[in-house]
């Protein structure tokens, strides 16, 4: 979609704001050489002849340009004492290049350079085990035709190159193995590195010695090979952030702010809660905070997953991060910044999610180690078995005994089926921020639902309105929508936008004055009218709809009517759990609520038990009770007032309300705000299983028939180190593969986010 | 066959060239980015 120039974006950009400390040290990294690195978006830069003017313009006090045409930026090096940021930001925004800040994360910065060394070393090494084969050739056939003189050259050449092989790609694995043996355990890289050294060793004691067979070529493929799956292995687990934090790492660093009828461009650093902020069209929004003026589309792929552009009306919420796919600017009020938005609440849960291990993870862990120890030890018999047939068989046994048993299938197996299946997940709006939830999920026969937020939207909505006096329903609505028209409270968005009324006052609590067509009126729960008014309560305590929430609108004299509100169930609600029920799950809605409004929305679904009027311990109670009797619970609520419930449940399924996702002490956070992530989490979770089971399975049938053999002398040290990548590769492919049954990508389209 | 004494040094020396441009274009970050693909042709 082309950006359309606003014409309402003239403002002068003020760059003196980068100067001061606090925001060049953000957006800056410094350098070795001690330069500082800066990440810079330039708009009109199109092509190669706008590269070579921007490096004739920057060429006196920049260095090291980086530039990236298709994301349309550069990146470059400077001396921050001598020059100030401002200066290079007014040179390129005088020559049209309209530039702007772009955040630094760090973390991806270092991350990019040990991933590009680490690409180095598989290049390197492939390339060394190319020629080390090719070197190595005449010797596998007879060798009659290559001279004495030059099988030396050969050889000796052979070494050379090898050392470079393992002292450049292959120190890696030395140094893991060496911190192993360091720690008093035995990890993988032991026996890996046990093979490489004595492979090494041997084979240069012979090229010393004159004669006898070399492995340099084993010892690099098995670098080149080891190295690439490693690769592998940490590209997977990096699959599942990796998303988020690099669309994170772009977020601009100023907005666009109005103040009176002036736009300037500031740095988010100086925003606070309720300026007015515009977001142009493609631009991403900077903070949380409520739509104003026009309705507008908003693509919240980054925090959702949904990838359709979302239409907001205003008075809907908008987040930090969502990208304006409109045509026109959105306007919004911020009312929470910074940290305290939803996007940055999700990177954090996600990094928090990332680092921590399971026990199944930390058991296979312990049990590669274990393993590992095996591997030696069934070596060095080996070793003692074919030492009668000669130093050269039983050499080739051990190598190909340490080589070919390398655990690395069942250290991948399981990383690899979590991250594929919570990177999946991530896409489609559900967090899980405890990888244990989903493996536990498959075994579990009951769901407990929370009624209010949970079954139903957090939405309130006008349900009946009930005049006390001759003033009609219409009129009673218009000055109840005028009082609260512009709150942020649950309930004023139950009224329609108006104009507001004059002269409001919000009294803590308990309700809202304000002035409308010159008369004073008052709204709020009933219960305080008591309190500040004189006359009788007017409620009827047995009012049939009790499910509704009452408030009542007054003016200085009486009550005026009692408007009741109720939250619509979701709209998703009956089908997910007719499919839960499909599946033979119990279900149970638990509620603090009367049983008649529980049971008005479960009507439809036949096998619901209702348990109403709950209290907190009787809803944890009847939690334990089912745990007592051998069943596993998973427990879905809205995370906050739920905390403790949730927390007992075998599997803690929350839907935020609003931005309190961090809150939500939960294993999996519905972020899309949907019942349906749960059918989503369900098929995930047991694929993931599936998986994690198929390639545990392999791996182990491919040691008990691979040690085997190589024990019996049936394996050549290079079948060996093939045999083990082949291994390793199947393990992570099939982890990644998403066969079987398709996660259904239908998701009905998320509804406005609630405070 | 004494040919070989020019060959097999000079095809170490061939290939560490070419290994090393390698890892500069790795290094400084040519292969990033590789599926994208809003690539726009050079104007």
């Amino acid at each position: 979609m082309q950006p359309v120039p606003s014409a309402d974006i003239s403002a002068p950009v003020r760059w003196e704001s980068y100067d001061q400390p606090a925001l060049r040290d953000a957006v800056t990294a410094s350098r070795a050489d001690g330069l500082s690195d800066v990440l810079i978006a330039l708009e009109n830069m199109h092509c190669s002849a706008c590269v070579s003017r921007l490096e004739k313009l920057l060429r006196e006090d920049a260095t090291d340009l980086r530039f990236n045409l298709a994301a349309r930026t550069l990146e470059f090096a400077w001396n921050a004492s001598t020059t100030p940021l401002s200066a290079l930001l007014q040179k390129l925004e005088r020559a049209g290049f309209a530039p702007k800040v772009l955040a630094q994360d760090h973390e991806l910065r270092t991350d990019a350079i040990q991933r590009r060394a680490e690409l180095a070393r598989i290049g390197v090494s492939g390339v060394l085990a190319m020629q080390i084969m090719m070197l190595a050739w005449p010797s596998y056939f007879d060798g009659s035709a290559v001279t004495s003189a030059i099988d030396q050259l050969l050889r000796w050449t052979q070494w050379v190159l090898a050392s470079t092989a393992l002292l450049y790609c292959g120190w890696p694995f030395f140094a893991s193995a060496w911190e192993s043996l360091r720690a008093r355990a035995v990890n993988m890289d032991i026996p890996v590195s046990a093979s490489m050294a004595i492979a090494y060793i041997a084979s240069a004691w012979r090229t010393v010695l004159g004669s006898g067979d070399l492995y340099f070529d084993t010892v690099s493929m098995f670098v080149f090979l080891l190295s690439a799956g490693r690769y592998l292995e940490g590209r997977t687990r990096a699959i599942a952030g990796e998303r988020l934090r690099v669309l994170a790492g772009r977020r601009a660093l100023t907005a666009l702010r109005e103040t009176g009828d002036r736009i300037e461009r500031v740095p988010i650093g100086t925003l606070a809660i309720g300026d007015r902020i515009r977001v142009a069209p493609g631009e991403s929004v900077p903070v949380d905070g409520m739509l104003q003026d026009q309705a507008a589309q908003l693509d919240e792929s980054l925090l959702t997953g949904e990838s359709r552009p979302i239409n907001r009306a205003p008075g809907d919420r908008v987040l930090a991060g969502s990208l304006n796919a409109g045509l026109h600017s959105l306007c919004l009020i911020a009312d929470r910044l910074n940290t305290d938005t939803r996007l940055s609440q999700i990177l954090r849960l996600l990094s928090s999610a990332q680092a921590s291990k399971t026990h199944f993870q930390a058991l296979t862990d312990r049990l590669s180690g274990q393993f590992s120890l095996v591997i030696l030890v069934i070596a060095g018999l080996a070793t003692g078995w074919w030492w009668n047939s000669g130093l050269d068989q039983s050499l080739s046994v051990a190598l190909a005994v340490l080589v070919i048993s390398c655990p690395c299938a069942l250290s991948l197996a399981v990383p690899a089926a979590i991250a594929a299946a919570t990177s999946r997940l991530a896409g489609q709006g559900v967090l899980v921020a405890r990888v244990e939830a989903l493996m536990r999920l498959p075994r579990v026969d009951t769901v407990l639902f929370d009624k209010t937020g949970t079954l139903t939207t957090p939405e309130l909505r006008v349900a009946c309105v009930r005049p006390l006096t001759g003033l009609g329903v219409p009129e009673c609505l218009r000055i109840a929508a005028a009082l609260e028209s512009g709150l942020s409270h649950p309930i004023a968005r139950a009224f329609p936008a108006s104009a507001p009324a004059a002269d409001v006052r919000i009294e803590h609590g308990c309700g809202v004055r304000g002035t409308v067509d010159g008369q004073r009126y008052w709204i709020g729960a009933p219960e305080e009218a008591l309190i500040h008014f004189d006359w009788p309560a007017v409620i009827s305590k047995d009012a049939p709809e009790d499910s509704y929430t009452w408030i009542l609108l007054a003016d200085d004299q009486q009550g005026l009517a009692l408007i009741g509100l109720s939250s619509p169930a979701r709209p998703e609600m009956i089908t997910v759990l007719r499919e839960l029920k499909a599946h033979a799950l119990a279900v149970e809605v638990l509620t603090g609520d009367r049983a008649e409004a529980a049971q008005e929305l479960t009507m439809h679904i036949p096998g619901v038990h209702v348990f109403a009027r709950l209290l907190p311990e009787e809803k944890l109670a009847r939690l334990h009770t089912l745990q007592q009797s051998g069943h596993t619970v998973m427990a879905v609520g809205d995370g906050i007032n739920d905390a403790p419930f949730l927390s007992a449940a075998d599997v803690a399924v929350a839907l935020p309300q609003g931005a309190a996702v961090t809150q939500a002490r939960a294993d999996i956070i519905l972020v899309n705000d949907s019942l349906q992530g749960l059918m989503l989490t369900k098929r995930a979770a047991e694929q993931m299983n599936r998986r994690i089971r198929e390639n545990l399975a392999w791996a182990l049938a491919y040691n008990l028939v691979m040690i085997p053999l190589a024990v019996a002398g049936l394996l050549t040290p290079w079948v060996a180190a093939l045999g083990m990548s082949v291994s390793s590769l199947t393990v992570v492919v099939n982890a990644l593969r998403s066969g079987g049954t398709t996660i259904s990508q239908q998701q009905a389209p998320s509804p406005a986010p609630t405070a | 066959m004494e040919i070989l004494y020019l060959l097999i040094p000079l095809s170490v020396i061939l290939v560490a060239l070419g290994a090393a441009a390698m890892v500069w274009a790795i290094r400084s970050g040519q292969y990033e980015n590789l599926d994208r693909q809003e690539r726009e042709p050079p104007e």
